[in-house]
């Protein structure tokens, strides 16, 4: 990545194949190949399209949550904010009144922000525990959808379901049509999140993040206004929370404020198996896609194999523990590359 | 005129003062040594110059102006920088991102790396080449840190330069590199502040030199006009009489083996054996992080994967566990006190209970009146000064402190005690006192003692017997007599043909 032209080829090779994200990519091709052996028509087009929708959502999320794990927090709150977020938008849009999308957008973006700013004052600037504070504001988050929906409810108006399914449109050309087929909204969605991520890693916010993740008071002390940095990362996080909130918006077209519960704890699993280390500073925001991909695979794997749905959770509870303790590979590398550094 | 001047400065820490109206000035193109016994005020003073603290009262003058810095950063761009005793680097980004860190300059939205690197690249070829600027901070060793420190406080030309301790995690080589390059900065006129508890390189590199005692200034020697005397030195900083020092007065030991260490190999970090008698103080030397704090800990059962064996008292004991090692009489006093060997927000009384939690067969629940005796027992036979039992540890002093790592194993019955590092942070007169008792200790309870020391002093006036290492390796022995400041640089700078072209 930032090797300089010098250096050799093959050494560079060695490299990639120690690095962790080698492992866990290898892992994701495996995975990979045994869906596609266990589902029929994996590579046609409808089949890619549908399967990138339904691991969207859990991508987004897990990029949302490595950014506050890699800055040194955690975010509990991240699954109740979504469905806070979805309820919103889909119950201010009036059906018939495709004006009605836009106050419910910006709605939508005043909560994404608000919840943001309580999460990161909270942790940046009281320095309170992130695990605790996330865990309360995750109620607060949750009452407000069920103050607004106290039972699923809602509706989504035609053009704001594009970020479901391009078809959704009626005056739409057939280029764009195809082109929806094969490159799902969803994968636009994810495309967006890389690219503000993109901007952000590539300045001082971004290099901020992972110094004050790394350690908190040697950030400090090198004048960096800590507090300040973390209160962007949960920001950030709950952007991707938003993005998500979209795409969930369109596609279930109500709103159930007790819907991203699962999600939460699914998100922090992924980062994890994308190798960011829980204790901040190391990892990268893009592996947390192929953290989520895999995760989303287990479960497919698990439901193509014909377990009794009884089971179902029970066996994704046990691989996932497995994938997580497959990131000890990691430090069990790193451990054995200090042992050679004394010659 | 001086370019800094820190003028009558007061500060109190919770009723204990720490400067007492204390004044320091630098000029421009020299270099001043501070020198002082822990706790004298020496950091406390340079971090009121450069924001870190506020002073209760008094004034900083820069380049005649009055002066207050909001933090350290602030300090570092109007042209103070200061190089920390505690690193505060990011351990998980790349060297150039660190000496860049906080400093930052932009590029349109994004960052300039290329200018950071290059930086990065000018400063540390300059100071210390060898430092690959894209490897991560926490590959590096405790010296390549403490130079990436430095380097860091020198991204900004900066015109007074504040060096706290810069040379304590320092190589031999690293040493040299450091103050080639502090002379150039001299020859620049820049002003700079040296912080150092090694004499001899304060005698080498300062100007000037200024002594602080219990947060007062007491007196301040000019080299171009006073005599280089490091008596005078040390009686200033002491505030009695110089202790030469002395040579150890070596009693015969006994013929008697109290553990042998056989033959292991740890990867390539460590290859060693060894033997200690009975009432004999083993010194390890040699330059720093050459494995000798990884030996103690193999010897302590803290590095199981060594698969290392002992014999203890003509016993043979496997070292995989600290409390193995323990219950076989071999205790560690970690280097890092505070983290490894101390809980510091715990009382002095519940520090000590705690390893006796260790033993077999104690009871469920423990007799508190007969422990808090014993723990007054060991108080009061170690001196520890302290108010009550009860008091925080970490309200001690550092010698202190120390003596309760040392006081926590007296109820057990020891065999080999073994000291990494035991006058890191602790005064000229702490760390007297702390060998005094370990020999008195080595003779009485028929101890063996390991100590690994980076002053050549200590091993000089305290060991009967040195093992000098180099690249986990022991490659020399030096008995008694043979035990002279020459011979341990000498034989430190170990260099086996192989090694050469590395």
């Amino acid at each position: 990545m930032t090797e300089t032209k010098k250096s050799p080829f093959l050494p560079k090779i060695g490299k990639l194949l120690k690095s962790p994200s080698f492992i866990v990519i290898c892992i994701l091709i495996v995975m990979l190949v045994i869906t596609a052996s266990l589902q029929p028509g994996f590579f046609k087009p409808n089949t890619i399209n549908s399967n990138i929708n339904s691991f969207a959502p859990l991508i987004l999320l897990t990029m949302g949550q490595a950014i506050v794990i890699i800055a040194g927090g955690l975010d509990l709150s991240i699954g109740y904010a979504t469905s806070m977020m979805v309820v919103i938008l889909t119950n201010v849009m009036q059906k018939d009144k495709p004006e009605s999308a836009i106050p419910a957008i910006l709605l939508a973006f005043v909560a994404c922000i608000l919840v943001g700013t309580i999460n990161g004052l909270c942790v940046g600037y009281l320095k309170l525990p992130p695990l605790i504070v996330t865990y309360a504001t995750s109620y607060i988050w949750l009452g407000i959808g069920l103050f607004i929906a106290p039972s699923p409810k809602g509706t989504c108006i035609p053009w704001v379901r594009t970020f479901y399914t391009f078809s959704a449109i009626p005056n739409l050309p057939e280029g764009l049509k195809d082109l929806s087929k094969i490159l799902a909204p969803g994968f636009w969605l994810i495309v967006i999140g890389c690219i503000v991520w993109g901007i952000v890693r590539r300045g001082r916010t971004g290099r901020y993040i992972y110094a004050v993740g790394s350690n908190r008071e040697n950030a400090y002390a090198s004048g960096i206004n800590t507090s300040k940095t973390q209160l962007k990362a949960y920001i950030l996080c709950a952007l991707f929370a938003f993005l998500c909130a979209l795409f969930y918006a369109a596609q279930n077209q109500s709103g159930d404020a007790r819907m991203g519960n699962p999600l939460t704890l699914k998100s922090v699993a992924a980062a994890v198996i994308g190798g960011i280390a829980l204790e901040g500073g190391k990892g990268s925001v893009y592996m947390g896609i192929v953290g989520a991909i895999i995760y989303s695979i287990v479960t497919k794997i698990i439901f193509f194999a014909d377990i009794s749905s009884s089971y179902q959770t029970l066996v994704a509870g046990i691989v996932v523990l497995l994938a997580v303790s497959a990131s000890l590979i990691f430090k069990f590398i790193e451990k054995r590359e200090k042992l050679k550094v004394v010659k | 005129m001086a370019i800094l001047e820190a003028r009558n400065i007061k500060k109190h820490f919770s009723g204990v003062t720490a400067l007492a109206g204390t004044s320091l000035s630098c000029d421009k193109g020299k270099i001043t040594g501070l020198l002082g016994a822990n706790g004298s005020g020496k950091s406390t003073i340079s971090k009121i110059i450069t924001g870190v603290y506020s002073a209760d009262s008094g004034d900083v003058f820069f380049e005649g102006q009055k002066v207050v810095f909001k933090n350290p950063l602030d300090a570092k761009k109007a042209g103070i920088s200061m190089v920390f005793q505690n690193l505060s680097l990011a351990p998980d980004m790349k060297v150039w991102e660190n000496i860049v860190l906080g400093m930052e300059k932009g590029k349109g939205i994004f960052l300039d790396n290329a200018d950071a690197r290059r930086i990065s690249r000018e400063i540390l070829d300059r100071l210390y080449p060898k430092i690959n600027i894209e490897s991560k901070v926490s590959a590096l060793s405790p010296g390549e840190k403490q130079i990436v420190e430095i380097a860091k406080a020198l991204t900004v030309k900066p015109k007074v330069l504040i060096l706290d301790e810069p040379t304590a995690a320092l190589e031999q080589e690293q040493v040299r590199a450091l103050f080639r390059y502090l002379n150039e900065l001299r020859s620049q006129d820049i002003a700079m502040i040296f912080t150092s508890h090694r004499m001899n390189e304060v005698l080498e590199l300062c100007d000037d030199i200024v002594v602080f005692r219990n947060g007062e200034n007491v007196g301040k020697l000019d080299f171009s006009v006073d005599k280089k005397d490091p008596d005078r030195i040390v009686e200033m900083i002491t505030g009695q009489k110089a202790d030469q020092a002395t040579r150890k007065v070596y009693h015969d030991l006994p013929d008697e083996d109290i553990l042998e260490i056989k033959q292991f190999k740890y990867g390539n970090l460590l290859e060693a054996s060894l033997k200690l008698r009975k009432h004999e103080i083993l010194g390890i030397g040699g330059l720093a992080g050459q494995g000798q704090e990884l030996l103690l800990n193999v010897i302590a059962g803290a590095v199981p994967d060594a698969r290392a064996t002992a014999v203890v008292d003509g016993k043979e004991v496997p070292l995989k566990s600290p409390k193995t090692a323990i219950r076989n009489g071999i205790v560690l006093v970690p280097g890092d006190r505070n983290l490894e060997g101390l809980f510091v927000d715990n009382s002095v009384y519940k520090n000590i209970r705690i390893p006796k939690l260790a033993l077999k067969g104690q009871p469920l629940f423990t007799p508190d009146k007969k422990y808090r005796e014993e723990a007054e027992e060991i108080v009061k036979r170690l001196n520890i000064v302290t108010s009550s039992i009860d008091n925080p540890v970490g309200n001690l002093s550092g010698g202190n402190a120390q003596k309760v790592v040392v006081g926590k194993w007296l109820p057990f019955d020891i065999k080999v005690l073994l000291l990494a590092d035991p006058a890191k942070g602790v005064d000229v007169i702490a760390k007297r006192d702390m060998y005094e008792l370990v020999s008195k200790m080595a003779e009485e309870n028929d101890l063996g003692v390991i100590v690994y020391a980076t002053d050549n002093d200590e091993l000089i006036s305290y060991c009967d017997r040195v093992l000098l290492m180099f690249e986990g390796r022991i490659v020399a022995e030096l008995n008694k007599e043979e035990i002279t400041d020459q011979n341990l640089v000498a034989k430190s700078m170990h260099m086996e043909p192989k090694e050469a072209s590395v």
